[in-house]
């Protein structure tokens, strides 16, 4: 059937919106880079028979750390027919560049390689909001692993957030990577749950971050 | 007060992760005797109305998000055959009770509660606006998402007042966008938030419905301005406060100021509205 045109604050539209940029901020966020929706400025619907519901999106993004500097995306978002196990399918095209962060990657990399111990680490924020100077980087990069967990498991019925990081645990490794071991809160909009979930994310400044294994925490509270 | 002169309601922390709401109830607390005498629009509702304002409406809750669980959104309550505790507040309301946006489990955030007011901190709310009598709207403050909401969230087709609820509105959230720049988006609970019926579907038996359809998931039983709204106060809307995902309940306290006095117009708008059109 032909693409029906969407006003930004349609629901279905802003979940999609929201794998999207989970998406894009797992490929290109980091220590030094958190891509953030400003603005949804154009949504379709397309139901395809047999095939499932696309949303072709006009995105405006800006970086948390450089909230002057904004990038138009363009994407599109394929949920699958009928299909609970399959992640929804992301193309997204971005126009313009994204703010270098070579120097705060390579700063961020020299200073956890030398660190005598592993970090360690909980509750990011607190609660009060606060995340210490030296943690954001850690904050950030869980907030892209987020971004890979949001965009494998959402559906055109939840909407993934990241809550809190719970615990870290830096695992140092005899290659280039850094790997974090992280349990991540993420709060889904429309049940309201917590869903706690294990992420292992290694990181390095040239090959960006990866996660590895994911698995949410098993129910039981 | 004292003479049943008409009323505003406004109560914060009925979600009690919702940390930043109670913070803006007090900030707002403040500037309401703060204004009084300075600000005509202030002065002009205070000379003739009340204002209510719960701040911490789900006080165990709140007491748990800092002894135990940063996150608890229910009330304690113990659930006769469960391990798990607690009820949504926001779906506790006779209004659509027990509808779609809200659970049977226990265990569940949305968990309506086994009947409708069997929360005390809903039940006390409800005695109180039934024996006053006289309150002519309640605004419901939570977070997050950046949205001012009215009725229904239990029904999609339209509240009578719509038009006016969704102008009035539209103005409140463009004079709070106006002090920092913080968009919102604004509409009824249950539609897509849109000025577009086309896109609402039309009333179908559940049994006829296609596939397809839009799942009610942005619906919601039971919930504070629904039960208001069907007990005569006009003028109720939910706000939901900053932010709009990157930091979500554990908003930095470096935000609380900027929030709240945002925020303080588009209360104003509201209650100088509610002034204005008496009913």
């Amino acid at each position: 059937s032909p693409a029906m045109e969407l006003p930004p604050g349609h629901l279905p539209a802003a979940r999609a919106a929201a794998v999207a940029v989970g998406y894009l901020r797992y490929l290109r966020g980091g220590p030094a880079r958190g891509l953030e929706l400003r603005e949804l400025r154009r949504a379709r619907r397309q139901d395809i028979d047999d095939v499932g519901h696309k949303y072709c999106l006009e995105l405006e993004l800006e970086d948390v750390l450089d909230k002057d500097s904004t990038v138009t995306c363009t994407a599109e978002v394929l949920y699958h027919l009928g299909s609970k196990s399959s992640a929804p399918d992301v193309q997204v095209t971005v126009q313009g560049e994204l703010r270098s962060t070579e120097e705060a990657d390579k700063e961020f990399y020299h200073r956890i390689r030398s660190l005598e111990k592993e970090l360690v680490a909980e509750n990011i924020p607190d609660s009060h909001g606060n995340v210490p100077p030296e943690l954001e980087p850690i904050h950030l990069l869980a907030w892209a692993a987020s971004g890979y967990i949001t965009w494998q498991n959402s559906t055109e019925n939840t909407k993934l957030h990241l809550a809190q990081v719970k615990h870290v645990r830096q695992v140092k490794r005899s290659d280039e990577d850094l790997q974090f071991d992280f349990v991540v809160l993420l709060h889904e909009m429309v049940s309201q749950e917590v869903l706690p979930w294990e992420v292992t994310v290694l990181w390095h400044p040239q090959h960006g971050a990866r996660v590895s294994q994911c698995h949410a925490v098993g129910a039981g509270r | 007060g004292g003479s049943n002169r008409s009323a505003i309601w406004l109560d914060t922390g009925i979600h009690s992760r919702e940390w930043i709401t109670q913070a803006t109830g007090v900030w707002t607390a403040n500037k309401i005797a703060e204004e009084y005498g300075r600000d005509p629009s202030v002065t002009a509702i205070l000379d003739s109305m009340d204002i209510f304002l719960e701040i911490v409406t789900n006080p165990d809750g709140f007491a748990f998000t800092h002894s135990s669980n940063r996150l608890w959104r229910k009330t304690r309550s113990i659930n006769a055959g469960s391990r798990c505790v607690g009820v949504d507040p926001n779906r506790n309301w006779d209004a659509g009770f027990g509808g779609p946006g809200s659970s049977s489990n226990p265990c569940s955030e949305t968990y309506h509660g086994p009947h409708a007011h069997s929360e005390r901190e809903v039940r006390a709310i409800v005695d109180f606006i039934r024996a006053h009598g006289n309150v002519k709207s309640v605004i419901s403050i939570h977070s997050y998402s950046q949205m001012l909401l009215f009725p229904y969230g239990y029904r999609r087709a339209p509240a009578p007042d719509h038009q006016e609820m969704s102008e009035l509105a539209k103005k409140a959230v463009s004079d709070l966008a106006a002090v920092f720049g913080t968009k919102y988006i604004y509409g009824s609970i249950a539609n897509t938030i849109c000025e577009c019926p086309s896109l609402i579907p039309q009333q179908i038996p559940r049994e006829w419905a296609p596939t397809w359809a839009p799942l009610p998931a942005d619906m919601a039983g039971g919930t504070t301005i629904d039960w208001a709204y069907d007990n005569g106060v006009k003028y109720s809307f939910t706000l939901e406060l900053r932010d709009s995902g990157r930091y979500g309940f554990l908003l930095p306290s470096s935000q609380i100021v900027p929030t709240a006095t945002e925020t303080w117009p588009a209360l104003l708008d509201i209650m100088v509205h509610v002034l204005e059109h008496p009913y």
